[in-house]
């Protein structure tokens, strides 16, 4: 399915972000969730249709791998190796870009 | 007093927000969605509630994607056509869709289907109208006149309400992928 998905141009939307940190230890769907609200005090929080969404996307581009699923039929993901590049890269974007701002910001305060 | 109501869907691809409202502000005169019905929803009388409403399409829903719902604090309340899935939840319950992009893939997902569905439709309607040339040629059509022209006026009819129902959506879901985009 061709989009003009964040995924291809091998940046990160914040939902993604969260989802793929989440995932650095097997993790269910929901379980994903529960982790993001608890890791940003409810600031940061994804509703049940963008994560579905979210993690089907992340499947298909194989950032992400379904381990085997449980008796409850409940499926676990974990992050591949290709998702945690992807996301050490995306944190490194994610510095410069906060450095930047600083740089400006602290700068005019200076002034 | 009826303990049931019907009201009509003004149709999901041009206004579903409108819909889900119309359905939430029922809830709190105390009708709540009992299940789809033809070209709208079937409601029930209850306490008033204070709801919200949102739907989804999903054609592959599998048990991980309803307990995300579920867990997320959205009641499933039904599925039409085996692929819309309408959720409500208590007021202050977060939306469903918390991202952009996902919201504009779920609308890219219906144009597309829709727009198939449509482009079919209208190979169907010029085909009958080359069919029916053909027909008014042939050497058996001056005695055969009145019932070619009905019979072909009802399935041109038939087809051409295909053709509006299927094509006017898909314009629906383009101005959303629209929307959307920016």
């Amino acid at each position: 399915m061709a989009r003009n998905d964040a995924l291809e141009t091998g940046e990160l939307t914040d939902t993604s972000f969260y989802i793929l940190l989440s995932l650095v230890e097997a993790r269910h769907g929901y379980l994903i969730m529960k982790n993001i609200e608890e890791l940003t005090n409810n600031e940061f929080s994804i509703g049940p249709a963008s994560m579905y969404t979210t993690i089907k996307k992340l499947l298909a581009a194989g950032m992400i791998e379904q381990l085997a699923e449980e008796a409850d039929k409940r499926k676990t993901y974990i992050a591949t190796k290709k998702g945690l590049d992807l996301l050490n890269k995306d944190i490194q974007r994610r510095e410069m870009m906060i450095q930047h701002a600083k740089q400006i910001l602290n700068g005019g305060v200076k002034e | 007093m009826a303990q049931t109501k019907y009201i009509s869907s003004g149709g999901l691809a041009f206004d579903e927000e409108k819909d889900m409202r119309k359905l939430a502000d029922l809830a709190r005169k105390g009708w709540v969605f009992e299940k789809f019905s033809f070209l709208g929803y079937k409601l029930r009388k209850s306490s008033p509630e204070e709801l919200q409403y949102a739907l989804d399409y999903r054609k592959e829903a599998d048990e991980d994607y309803f307990a995300y719902f579920e867990e997320a604090g959205w009641k499933h309340e039904g599925t039409s056509g085996g692929y819309i899935h309408l959720f409500s939840a208590p007021k202050g319950i977060a939306p469903i869709y918390t991202d952009q992009s996902s919201i504009l893939e779920k609308y890219q997902i219906e144009k597309k289907s829709m727009g198939k569905a449509a482009l079919l439709m209208l190979f169907v309607n010029i085909a009958l109208t080359v069919v029916f040339y053909l027909f008014t040629t042939a050497s058996f059509y001056q005695i055969y006149e009145t019932p070619i022209k009905l019979t072909f006026t009802v399935i041109e009819a038939i087809a051409l309400i295909g053709l509006i129902f299927t094509g006017l959506p898909y314009l629906g879901y383009v101005y959303r992928v629209r929307k959307w985009k920016r």
